[in-house]
Order: C-alpha cells, then sequence, then structure tokens
C-alpha cells in the first residue's frame, strides 16, 4: 500500500492509530452477535444525538454573532449546552463508547456539518 | 450471484486479467462484474476488490462499486443499471479523466487536546470557548482546502474524525495529480503544526453519486 501514500509525516505521526481502527470498524460490521449489536444501535443513537446536538450548537453560536440575544438570553443557551455536553459524555461512558466511536460515517447525512 | 466492480463505457478497451470478469452492456454503459464467491467479508477481499477496480482503471474511466454490491444475476444487474442510466452517464462524465486523491489534516505532534472544553464556569463562557474552537478550525480548514480545491474539479469535504483537523476528498485529472501532491507538500511546509496525509489515485468513490 506504500504506493499510494502521496505525502505522509514520517512514521504517519498523528495518523498511526488508524490501521488498527480499520480493521476493527470491518470487523465490527461484518459480526453482528447479539452483545454487540445491543453497543452497535446505542452508537448508531448516540451518534445521530450528538450530530444534532453539534447542530444546534453551531447554529445557536450563530445567533450569538449575529447579535440580538441578551446577555440573559445567551447565559441560558450557554447552560443548556454546556448541560446536554456533560449528560452525552454521561451516556457515553455507560455504554462504553469513546467520542471517536461517535464518529460514525452518516453518509450525506455527516455532510450537515 | 454477481459482484459489481464498476459502471464503464462501452465500447471500452479489453478487460484485464485479474478476474474472470464480464462486460454486461447497457445503452451506451457497461457494468464490469464477475461470479460472486461465497468467501465471507473480510480485509483481504476488500483489497481484492480495489485491486480489480484499479485494474481496470489503468486505462478507462470508471464509476467504481462499493464492495459488497452484488445482485442475482446479469439480468438484474442489466435492469438495476438501466433504471439509473442517465444519472449513471452523467456522473461518469463528471469523473472522466480525474481521479480521486484523499488528504487528511492533523495538528502535528502533541497529542490533540480534548474536545471537551475546560470545565466553563457559567453558560456564556462555554460559548465563548465553543465560538473560539470554531473559528480556529474554520482557518485551518480554509487555509488547506482553498488551494487545493483550486487544483481539483470537484472536492468533498467530510467530516473529520478527531484527531483530525480536516478531511476532504479531490477529484483531480490524471495530469495533475503531480501539482496536486506538490501543492500539499508546500503547504505541509508552510503550515505551522499540521501534518498531512495524502493517499491515491484512488477510484473516483467519493464522486460516483451525488
Amino acid at each position: 500500500m506504500r504506493d499510494k501514500l502521496l505525502h505522509a509525516p514520517p512514521d504517519f505521526g498523528p495518523f498511526a492509530g488508524d490501521l488498527p481502527r480499520i480493521d476493527d470498524a470491518l470487523g465490527r460490521r461484518v459480526n453482528a452477535d447479539p452483545e454487540s449489536l445491543e453497543r452497535g444501535l446505542a452508537q448508531l443513537v448516540l451518534t445521530i444525538v450528538e450530530l444534532l446536538r453539534q447542530l444546534m450548537e453551531r447554529q445557536a453560536l450563530r445567533r450569538i454573532d449575529a447579535g440580538g440575544l441578551s446577555d440573559d438570553q445567551e447565559e441560558r443557551l450557554g447552560r443548556t449546552f454546556m448541560e446536554l455536553d456533560r449528560r452525552m459524555a454521561e451516556l457515553r461512558e455507560e455504554f462504553g463508547l469513546t467520542e471517536e466511536d461517535l464518529n460514525l460515517d452518516l453518509g450525506p447525512l455527516g455532510r450537515l456539518l | 450471484m454477481i459482484q459489481l466492480y464498476a459502471i464503464t463505457d462501452n465500447p471500452g478497451p479489453p478487460l484485464p486479467d485479474v478476474a474472470p470478469l464480464k462486460t454486461v452492456p447497457i445503452d451506451g454503459l457497461a457494468a464490469v462484474c464477475a461470479p460472486a464467491g461465497e468467501t465471507e467479508a473480510s480485509p483481504e477481499m476488500l483489497w481484492r476488490h480495489e485491486e480489480v477496480v484499479e485494474a481496470l482503471m489503468a486505462d478507462r474511466d470508471l464509476l467504481p462499486a462499493r464492495y459488497g454490491t452484488r445482485l442475482e444475476d446479469e439480468a438484474a444487474l442489466a435492469r438495476a443499471v438501466e433504471d439509473r442510466r442517465d444519472e449513471l452517464a452523467a456522473a461518469l462524465d463528471r469523473v472522466r479523466g480525474a481521479v480521486e486523491l484523499s488528504v487528511r489534516v492533523a495538528a502535528a505532534g502533541a497529542p490533540p487536546s480534548p474536545a471537551v472544553p475546560p470545565q466553563a464556569s457559567s453558560g456564556a463562557e462555554y460559548l465563548r470557548v465553543r465560538a473560539h474552537a470554531e473559528a480556529s478550525h474554520e482557518r485551518t480548514a480554509n487555509a488547506v482546502h482553498e488551494p487545493l480545491a483550486a487544483l481539483s474539479r470537484a472536492s468533498v469535504v467530510g467530516r473529520p474524525r478527531p484527531p483530525e483537523l480536516f478531511r476532504a476528498a479531490y477529484l483531480v485529472e490524471r495530469e495533475a495529480v503531480e501539482p496536486f501532491t506538490a501543492e500539499v507538500a508546500r503547504l505541509q511546509d508552510a503550515g505551522a503544526g499540521l501534518s498531512f496525509l495524502c493517499t491515491g489515485p484512488w477510484p473516483p468513490y467519493s464522486f460516483a453519486e451525488r
């Protein structure tokens, strides 16, 4: 596969962790046994929730950029998103998922971000 | 069962001798397929699929089929292609003479800082930290993307996966692969603290449908 490298940092630098992940991903997709199925479903649902959370957060940031929100409204919005962020971290932990696990390729949906 | 490798022009050059390939002609297009074995999906089989598509790509333009695209028989394949004939022909025109290059950028050296911002003391502060992170992210992405997009026919910017800061696929003319790679090297030299990974040429997977 070396011939596919047009430009790469020495020893792959920050990308070195990729190779095991690719094998993992394929293995997960292929072996849909009942135990991993539940975790897979949680992963999918949380991925979508996280996508929506990020979308809403971005929209909030744009609204603030555009002005027109009072300090009080900004504070309340900020607290809401901070709380959501914290809850997501808790849910991830509960299902033994990392932040990276919630980065599933959702196809065209993922391009919303 | 047969598996589909690619949609290409008909007539085309002779098929490479890398698999028991067969073409199914459909109104100016050809679907290249082979009998599907009973083997399980595996990384090796995925690379095998890629090898066949790349052997085809060596001397023709094509729309690559995703690994694992299987159909009952040639008649089913012909029906499936006929249904989308114009759409596929237009897509084939879009990728004509070009290949896909993948570019990913990450912060070099130090491990990425956690995406979770430091405990903010107030809602307003939380939003400020987020806005700041987003703006810096956007600056990085634009600085990388704009010069590369200028050298390509089309691009698809993906959602970066941590620790990446940026990922995109570019549809690049075959003759422009070298200048494109040189530009990546230039950005690498210029970009303080960024690490670039550029791979290809790949079949135009990211541009096969739109």
